[in-house]
């Protein structure tokens, strides 16, 4: 006589509503008991159509439209989507706005991780870290809304350079929040690094190998999480980042655990990168010599920047007309987020939701 | 050893809730108090749109050239004009800004030559209707008025 | 702003010349097969165009011996007015040799080109996505549906003839009893 209990798959279906999928993400789960079989990801909830937007639009007009892509952090997109038309006709922005771009970037990216770090603790249960994240990017929108008026799409950069010349407290904001951020940022470590609770739930988890991440197009945090020293920043420089002095962290574990590691990390470098660009903001024009009707002539181009998230890339055809013929956004979190239906195979439910907190998904980005 | 002693007594944990602790004085409180404390927003903030009038005479800035509309990805602002026979501009007769639709990127603010149009700090905008929220040139020059509660 | 009519534009490429532009020619061009039609470069970036079927080879070859072991992006681009009407575009790169390439197709609308998800499990989702924006059938795709928009969604919206306002009508009518457009 066989003594085991019937066990059969169940299909476990997770979202679209759910507070940890950070957004409008569905997961299938196939489950043998909360062991995962396999995940199906059901995505474009969000689709808005950015790229037949941008097809029909002007190239300044769609500059806003990026901002909502990938919304927490706006001012790397309209960094990438102003690169890449500037790449398109030839233009480059002129020294002064080159720094600011880059002070602006660094400041999103912190910003950016700061969301992420709160969000993904709470999702493991650990709600103080909200708080305090939300608490430091405050300052960080702060000084977006004296700078351009806006908090989060921010529409911060033009083709070409910059709309807005920087505000008369812009650097006595930003230095005061680099020196509190400093110890913010030990703050949060001591929350969390060693919490034993915070270890077991990431140490292991999602393990993504160098290869696997190199297959599966995955960018960013998750990459150097694995191993591979890749940084756009350093690797293909853009907007003056070749005059910086920092470092690109890089650990091996591969696992959630890492990459939680890596953007705190990457928020103490990008705090060395801010207080070097306030050192030696140059003064001169903010804005190249663009024409007010842009006709960019025929051609295509492919810019990437380093995003919060990873790689962010903007395919652009042209055909000579007011309007891009195509507009293809590279987005990371797509790509980040397909590495999903590899990583959680394996994996109890629970650690799904650890998972999918630390590749750092934007759904506006992913669905576009 | 140092290690696990630190584990067994849970000094890792202690640590950060330390930190939570220290964050327990009133002065600390960051929430805003809203709608009791109007929050004061940045200089630039890219709020209600206004089209501005001359302070001396009461006449519209605008000159009607249709740059904010062409400019606007949307394509949410109407302007109406008129060739004046006498003076040959243009006039004014209507302007509508649709703000349900408005993303506020302040691309109409930027393309006005005049600085008739312009984004300001206001932030109170809700309406009950969606009509309510097609702004005419009446309320583009007066500005919103919000709803005061009251006790 | 002259609305004259004019040939269609082109775009002023330069010729790509180094040593991987060079190997791609001698490996796959010989006397009477030309799979590479033009490499070429613009504002610095280098591409070159393929033909259809030599697409997924030549893909292959740049992962396998040239360490172009990172699929950026892969996406189309739609020319309705050509008889090849589709364009595939793959942007490549290598960490090894730190560069970027692209690799173009034009083939019409009955070809269905080979996927790439053999090689790179990126594919996956990108070919996805094409097909989804734009009905391209890949060969020996393992999952090959839509991914953004909704499954029973008719058409593909980045098609040229598919306007931003003229969608699936009768979809969001059913779906959220609203007319389509603005």
């Amino acid at each position: 006589m066989t003594n085991h209990l019937e066990t059969s798959e169940m299909l476990l279906n997770m979202g679209p509503q759910h507070p940890s999928t950070h957004g409008v993400l569905r997961l299938v789960l196939k489950l043998d008991g909360e062991r995962v079989k396999a995940v199906e990801c059901v995505i474009g909830y969000l689709h808005r159509g950015v790229e037949k937007i941008g097809e029909n639009r002007t190239y300044m007009q769609f500059a806003p439209y990026v901002d909502r892509m990938d919304y927490i952090s706006a001012v790397s997109n309209g960094l990438g989507y102003c690169l890449a038309v500037e790449q398109l006709i030839g233009a480059e922005a002129p020294p002064r706005a080159q720094i600011v771009r880059v002070l602006f970037a660094e400041l999103n990216r912190i910003a950016s991780h700061l969301l992420w770090l709160g969000t993904s603790a709470l999702d493991l249960g650990a709600m103080t870290a909200l708080f305090y994240t939300m608490r430091e990017r405050e300052e960080v929108l702060k000084i977006f809304e004296n700078y351009c008026g806006a908090r989060l799409t921010t529409h911060a950069f033009r083709i070409g350079g910059l709309q807005y010349e920087l505000h008369d407290t812009f650097e006595a904001e930003t230095r005061a929040f680099s020196e509190m951020f400093k110890k913010r940022l030990d703050e949060y470590e001591k929350l969390l690094t060693k919490n034993p609770i915070w270890v077991e739930r990431l140490k292991g988890v999602g393990i993504l190998t160098a290869e696997e991440c190199k297959s599966y197009a995955v960018s960013g945090p998750m990459l150097r999480a694995a191993g591979v020293n890749w940084d756009l920043r350093k690797a293909q420089p853009y907007s003056g980042y070749e005059q910086f002095d920092f470092e690109i962290p890089v650990l091996h574990g591969a696992d959630s655990y890492d990459r939680y590691r890596i953007r705190i990390e990457e928020m103490r470098q990008s705090l060395r990168i801010i207080d070097q660009a306030l050192e030696r903001i140059p003064s001169g024009a903010i804005m190249a010599k663009v024409p007010k009707v842009l006709k960019p002539a025929p051609g295509e181009v492919y810019v990437s920047i380093e995003a919060p998230k990873g790689e962010l890339g903007y395919y652009i055809v042209s055909d000579g007309s007011l309007h891009p013929y195509r507009l293809r956004v590279r987005p990371p979190s797509f790509v980040n987020l397909a590495s999903l239906e590899k990583m959680a195979v394996g994996a109890l439910v629970a650690d799904v939701v650890a998972i999918i907190g630390t590749i750092d998904i934007v759904l506006g980005e992913v669905d576009r | 050893m140092l290690e696990t002693l630190k584990r067994v007594f849970l000094l890792d944990l202690l640590d950060g809730l330390w930190v939570t602790f220290k964050t327990q004085r009133t002065s600390n409180i960051s929430t805003e108090q809203y709608p009791k404390d109007r929050p004061k927003v940045g200089e630039r903030y890219r709020g209600a749109p206004r089209l501005n009038i001359n302070p001396d005479n009461g006449e519209t800035l605008c000159i009607g050239c249709d740059l904010c509309a062409k400019a606007c990805p949307e394509n949410l602002i109407v302007v109406g004009t008129e060739r004046n026979k006498e003076t040959r501009r243009l006039d004014l007769t209507y302007f509508t800004y649709d703000l349900s639709r408005c993303m506020f990127c302040g691309l109409c603010e930027d393309a006005c030559p005049v600085d008739a149009l312009e984004l300001t700090q206001d932030f109170e905008m809700a309406s009950y209707t969606r009509e309510g929220l097609i702004w005419d040139r009446q309320m583009l020059e007066e500005g919103p008025r919000p709803t005061r509660y009251t006790r | 702003m002259s609305q004259d009519a004019k040939p269609a534009p082109v775009m002023a490429t330069e010729a790509w010349e180094d040593g991987l532009s060079d190997l791609l020619h001698s490996t796959f061009n010989t006397a009477d097969t030309t799979a590479i039609l033009k490499r070429e470069t613009f504002r610095g970036q280098a591409f070159a165009t393929t033909a259809a079927d030599a697409f997924h080879p030549v893909i292959a070859w740049l992962r396998d011996t040239q360490n172009f072991d990172y699929l950026v992006d892969l996406t189309a681009v739609d020319h309705p007015s050509d008889p090849l009407c589709f364009e595939l575009v793959a942007i490549l790169y290598s960490f090894a040799s730190n560069r970027r390439i692209r690799i173009k197709t034009f083939f019409d609308a009955e070809s269905k080109p080979a996927s790439l998800t053999n090689l790179y499990e990126a594919a996956n989702w990108l070919e996805r996505e094409v097909f989804d924006m734009f009905g391209i059938q890949f060969e020996g795709h393992p999952n090959l549906k839509r991914i953004l928009m909704p499954d029973d969604w008719q058409g593909h919206p980045l098609l040229k003839e598919r306007s931003i306002v003229d969608m699936d009508q009768d979809w969001v009518q059913k779906h959220l009893g609203i007319e389509s457009g603005q």
